[in-house]
C-alpha cells in the first residue's frame, strides 16, 4: 500500500515537472540574458551596459557608430556641419518621424533631451562644458553652439545618453528620472519592465528597416554561473558577457568554435591599466615606472588569466578608433628592467617592494595581480616584490584621488567612442606644478602625472579634424608613454553567445548589440 | 484562568515595550557600520570616470555632504515616522522597494518549511522507530550532513544537476521569462489561485519547486534531529509509561500525549528558522536569481545604497523581532511550566 502511495507521488512529480518543462516553447521571442539587473530605462541616468544595450534599441540616436568606427547619421538626416570657427554645428534632422507616443520627432526633442541631460544627467560630466546652448531655427534643423571647438563632439552625438526622448511624454520629468518607462522613436517599444524582466516588441511605425525578429525578452540572472548554465541548457537564446567569468567565456568560446553555439564580438573598447602614482617616492622616478612596465608579461597574463580572450595592449587608444594597433608603450624585457633597476641601485639585496592594489570583487584583477608577481618573483626576485592587496572597488574609487595607491589596478570605457574619451579621463589636468597635476582628470584616476606639453596638444586637437586630429592625439599617447603614468595591460571586447536556431550577434561600433538582427532561423 | 492570562498579558507588554529599543539599537548601529564602511555611494553610482564637480553636485543632491549628525537624526526622525527615504541609486522609495521584494522571499521562505517539515518529521519518526538501527543512523548522519551542507553549495549543486544536466527545473527567477505574472498581493501561488489563473499557477510552483526543496532538505535535518530527540524523551516520560500501563495504544500515547510535548521545542526552531528565512537566505537567492529582499540587500550593499541597506535591515529586523515575540507568548502560552 505504502509502495503504491510513493509510486503514485512520484508519477505526480514526474508529470508535473514534465508539464512544466513544456510550456518554455511557448513565445517565439528571443530571449537575451545578461547579469544583474536594470536599475532604470532613463537615458539621463543609465550607466550599466545592459540598460544601454535596451535603450540603444528603444531609441535612436542622432548619430551611429558602424562596426568600422565611422559616423553613420541616424536621426540625423546627414552628417553634422561645423562653422568656420568650429563653435556652431548644425544638425538636419529627419523628417517624418514620431515618438512612441505619437508625437511629432523635432529639433525641440533634440533641445529638451540635451538640456535635461545637462541637468540631470548622472553622467552629464562628460559633456563637460562643451556646449553652451542649443538653437532651433527650423523644426529640422538644430544648431549646438560650443563654448570651444570640440572635435569630440562627433563622439557626444552617438552617445545612447543623450538619445532623444518625447518631450510632451517627459515633461513632468524634466527634472526627475523616470525608471520605469521609455518613449524613444527606436525600432522597438517597451512592452512591459520590471527591474529583472523587460519585454520589448518591434514598432511597427519605425520610420527605417522593421526588426528581424518578433520581440526580445531581457532577463538578468544574478550570478555567471547561472548565465553559463541558462545558455547551455538552452533556457534562454543569447548571452550578453558582461562580467561573465573568464573561464566560462573561454569554454563558451571553445564551444562555439565546435559549432554549439554563435559567437559575436565586438570592437575591443574595455581597457585594462595599472595606474602609477607618480607624485611621491618611490614611483615619482621614471625609471621605476619603466622598469615596472618592463616587468609586465601581458601575453602570459592574457593567456593565463583570459585564456588568451583579452588582448595584450601597449596603447590606452582602443585599435578601433586610431584604426592601427600600434603599441607605444614599453614592452616586456625583464633583463632591461633589471639593467633599470640596478642603475637606480636596486637588486642584490636591495629590493624595490611596490604595494599593488586591485579591486578584489573584480576576479580578474585579483588574477592579473597574482599573476604579475609570480612572474616577477620568477625574473626579478632579487630586485622587485609585488605586495597584493586586495580593496573592493567603491573603495578604490573614492581613495584613488587621495593618493593613497602606489599602483592600483583599473579598467576604463571611453563614454563615447573617441580617443579623447580615453586620453582625457587619464591624462588630462587643469594644475600642473613641476610635473605634477595638483587638480584634474589624472588625479581621479591616481597618477598624478601632467605635462604642459599635453594639455597644449589637448587644446590643439579640439581646433582640428580628422587624420591631423588624431596624429594629434596620437603625439599625447606617445608623450605619456615615454613618461608611463600608467601601465596597459590589456583591452577587452563584449561578447554575445546564441544558441544556433538564433543569427548571430552583431555588434556595432559603440560595443552594442544589434538585437533588431537577431533572428531564429530554424522554424 | 484569567488570572494567567492576565499574567500572559502582562508578559506580552513587557516584551513589546522592548521592541522598539531593540530596533533603536540596531537601527544606530547599521547607521553607524555603513558609514564606517570605506567607499561611497557616489563611487558606486559614477565609478571612476567622473569629475570632482559632478560628485560633489550627487553628493549634495543626496544628503552626504551633511554632517554625520545631522544625516544621523534625520535619519532616526524619518524612522519614527515610517518613512524609510528614497534608495540613493534608484531614487524609489525603500519601503516600495522592501514590499516588492518581500513576497518573493516570504513565499520562498513559506514554501522551505512545508517541504522541511515533510521531509524532516518522516524521517525523524522513522529514525526513532528503528532506534539503534541502521535506518536510524541514516536518519541522524542525514540530519548533521543536511545541516552541515552550506545552502549555496546546495543550491548551486541542485541548480547543476536539475537545471543544466537533466533540464527539468528553470535556471533561476520566479517566473517564466515570457510571461506576466498575475500581481495582486505580490505572492505568486496565492495570486494565481486568487485569480483563478492554472498556468501561471503550475509556472510560478515549477519556479519555486527547485528553490523551496532544495532548501527545505538543508533545513529538513534540524527537523529530523529535534523531532526524533524530543520524541524520544517524551517517551521516556513517566506519564507516557503510566499511560502505557492503562493499556492505551501505542498509537494514542504518541499523538496525545508524547507528539505535543515533543512539538514544543520543535515551535521555537520553527519560529526562529521562520524568521531568519523571511529576511531571505543570501546567497540561496543569489544563486537562484530570487528576486527577494536578501538579493535586494545583497545588491544594496554592493551599490553602498545606506538607505536601502538601513530600511531593509530595519524592516527585517523588525519582522524577526515580531515573530520571536509570537514565538515566545506561544511557547509561554501552551507551555504550563514556563514561569512569566
Amino acid at each position: 500500500m505504502k509502495n503504491k502511495i510513493l509510486f503514485s507521488i512520484l508519477i505526480f512529480l514526474i508529470t508535473f515537472l514534465q508539464n512544466s518543462c513544456s510550456s518554455k516553447k511557448i513565445s517565439q521571442k528571443i530571449i537575451v540574458a545578461s547579469s544583474g539587473k536594470i536599475e532604470s530605462l532613463d537615458p539621463a541616468r543609465a550607466s550599466t551596459l545592459k540598460a544601454i544595450q535596451l535603450i540603444s534599441s528603444l531609441g535612436d540616436t542622432l548619430y551611429e557608430l558602424n562596426s568600422e568606427g565611422d559616423l553613420i547619421p541616424e536621426l540625423a538626416s546627414e552628417m553634422p556641419i561645423f562653422s568656420k570657427d568650429k563653435l556652431k554645428i548644425t544638425i538636419n534632422l529627419r523628417k517624418n518621424i514620431f515618438f512612441h507616443d505619437g508625437t511629432k520627432f523635432n529639433s525641440n526633442s533634440i533641445k529638451f533631451t540635451f538640456d535635461r541631460f545637462k541637468r540631470i544627467g548622472t553622467m552629464n560630466y562628460i559633456l563637460g562644458n562643451k556646449i553652451k546652448s542649443i538653437e532651433t531655427p527650423s523644426e529640422h534643423k538644430v544648431i549646438i553652439n560650443l563654448n570651444k571647438p570640440s572635435s569630440s563632439i562627433n563622439g557626444l552625438l552617438t552617445s545612447v545618453n543623450l538619445t532623444p526622448i518625447s518631450p510632451t511624454f517627459y515633461e513632468e520629468y524634466k527634472n526627475k528620472f523616470l525608471n520605469e518607462k521609455f518613449v524613444g522613436t527606436g525600432k522597438y517599444v517597451l512592452k512591459s519592465f520590471s527591474n529583472e524582466k523587460q519585454l520589448i516588441t518591434p514598432n511597427l511605425k519605425y520610420w527605417g528597416e522593421k526588426p528581424l525578429n518578433e520581440g526580445i525578452n531581457f532577463v538578468g540572472y544574478s550570478n555567471s554561473s547561472s548565465l553559463f548554465g541558462a545558455l547551455k541548457s538552452k533556457q534562454i537564446d543569447v548571452l550578453l558577457s558582461n562580467s561573465i567569468d573568464d573561464s566560462q567565456r573561454s569554454t563558451l568560446n571553445y564551444l562555439s568554435k565546435n559549432n554549439k553555439f554563435k559567437e559575436g564580438n565586438s570592437p575591443f573598447t574595455e581597457l585594462s591599466f595599472i595606474s602609477l602614482r607618480t607624485n611621491i617616492y618611490p614611483l615619482d622616478n621614471r625609471n621605476l615606472r619603466l622598469a615596472l612596465a618592463k616587468s609586465l608579461n601581458r601575453k602570459l597574463i592574457s593567456e593565463k588569466v583570459s585564456y588568451g580572450l583579452r588582448k595584450p595592449s601597449r596603447s590606452i587608444i582602443p585599435p578601433i578608433l586610431k584604426k592601427e594597433n600600434q603599441g607605444l608603450w614599453p614592452k616586456y624585457d625583464y633583463s632591461e628592467a633589471r639593467a633599470l633597476l640596478q642603475k637606480e641601485e636596486y637588486c642584490n639585496g636591495n629590493i624595490l617592494r611596490i604595494p599593488l592594489t586591485y579591486r578584489s570583487n573584480v576576479p580578474a584583477d585579483k588574477l592579473i595581480a597574482l599573476t604579475w608577481k609570480e612572474e616577477v618573483k620568477n625574473t626579478l626576485n632579487d630586485c622587485i616584490d609585488i605586495q597584493l592587496n586586495g580593496v573592493e572597488s567603491t573603495t578604490v574609487y573614492k581613495n584613488l584621488s587621495s593618493g593613497i595607491y602606489t599602483a592600483v589596478i583599473l579598467d576604463w570605457t571611453g563614454a563615447y567612442s573617441d580617443p579623447e574619451a580615453y586620453l582625457t579621463p587619464l591624462l588630462s589636468c587643469n594644475e600642473i606644478v613641476e610635473g605634477i597635476c595638483k587638480k584634474g582628470e589624472s588625479v581621479y584616476s591616481g597618477s598624478f602625472w601632467g605635462s604642459m606639453k599635453v594639455e597644449n596638444l589637448f587644446l590643439e586637437s579640439e581646433n582640428i579634424e580628422g587624420k591631423k586630429r588624431l596624429d594629434k592625439l596620437l603625439e599625447i599617447e606617445k608623450i605619456a608613454s615615454e613618461s608611463i603614468p600608467y601601465i596597459p595591460i590589456w583591452i577587452s571586447s563584449q561578447k554575445a553567445w546564441s544558441q544556433n536556431k538564433i543569427s548571430k550577434p552583431i555588434f556595432n561600433g559603440a560595443g552594442i548589440i544589434s538585437l533588431s538582427d537577431l533572428k531564429v532561423i530554424n522554424e | 484562568m484569567s488570572r494567567n492570562l492576565n499574567k500572559l498579558f502582562n508578559y506580552s507588554l513587557l516584551k513589546i515595550s522592548l521592541i522598539p529599543l531593540m530596533l533603536w539599537i540596531i537601527s544606530s548601529l547599521v547607521f553607524i557600520l555603513l558609514r564606517v564602511a570605506p567607499g561611497d555611494p557616489v563611487d558606486a553610482i559614477l565609478g571612476s570616470g567622473a569629475n570632482e564637480f559632478s560628485r560633489e553636485m550627487l553628493r549634495n543632491k543626496l544628503g552626504l555632504n551633511e554632517s554625520l549628525i545631522n544625516q544621523y537624526f534625520s535619519y532616526i526622525n524619518d524612522i519614527l515616522h515610517l518613512n524609510f527615504g528614497l534608495s540613493l541609486s534608484t531614487q524609489e522609495k525603500v519601503l516600495n522597494i522592501i514590499l516588492k521584494s518581500l513576497p518573493a522571499s516570504l513565499e520562498l521562505g513559506f514554501f522551505s518549511i512545508i517541504s522541511a517539515m515533510l521531509i524532516g518529521f518522516p524521517l525523524g519518526f522513522l529514525g526513532l522507530r528503528n532506534k539503534g538501527k541502521k535506518t536510524d543512523y541514516f536518519v541522524r548522519i542525514f540530519g548533521i550532513v543536511s545541516y552541515a551542507i552550506p545552502p549555496f553549495w546546495g543550491a548551486m549543486v541542485t541548480q547543476l544537476l536539475f537545471s543544466v544536466y537533466l533540464n527539468i527545473s528553470p535556471i533561476g527567477g520566479r517566473f517564466p521569462i515570457f510571461q506576466q505574472q498575475p500581481q495582486i498581493t505580490g505572492f505568486i501561488v496565492l495570486d494565481s489561485i486568487l485569480s483563478n489563473n492554472i498556468v501561471a499557477l503550475k509556472d510560478g510552483l515549477y519556479h519555486l519547486a527547485l528553490p523551496s526543496i532544495t532548501l527545505g532538505f538543508l533545513l529538513s535535518g534540524i527537523f529530523s534531529r529535534s523531532l526524533r530527540v524530543n520524541l524520544d524523551k517524551s517517551l521516556k516520560s513517566d506519564y507516557v509509561n503510566a499511560a502505557f500501563c492503562r493499556g492505551i495504544s501505542r498509537k494514542k500515547i504518541i499523538i496525545n500525549h508524547a507528539l505535543p510535548n515533543a512539538l514544543l521545542p520543535i515551535v521555537t526552531i520553527s519560529g526562529l528558522t521562520i524568521a531568519t528565512l523571511a529576511g531571505g537566505t543570501l546567497l540561496f537567492e543569489v544563486t537562484f536569481s530570487w528576486p527577494g529582499i536578501a538579493l535586494r540587500l545583497h545588491e544594496a550593499i554592493s551599490q553602498r545604497d545606506y538607505t536601502l541597506v538601513q530600511g531593509i535591515v530595519i524592516f527585517t529586523s523588525l519582522l524577526i523581532v515580531s515573530l520571536n515575540l509570537f514565538v515566545d507568548i506561544l511557547i509561554a502560552y501552551l507551555d504550563p511550566r514556563i514561569d512569566y
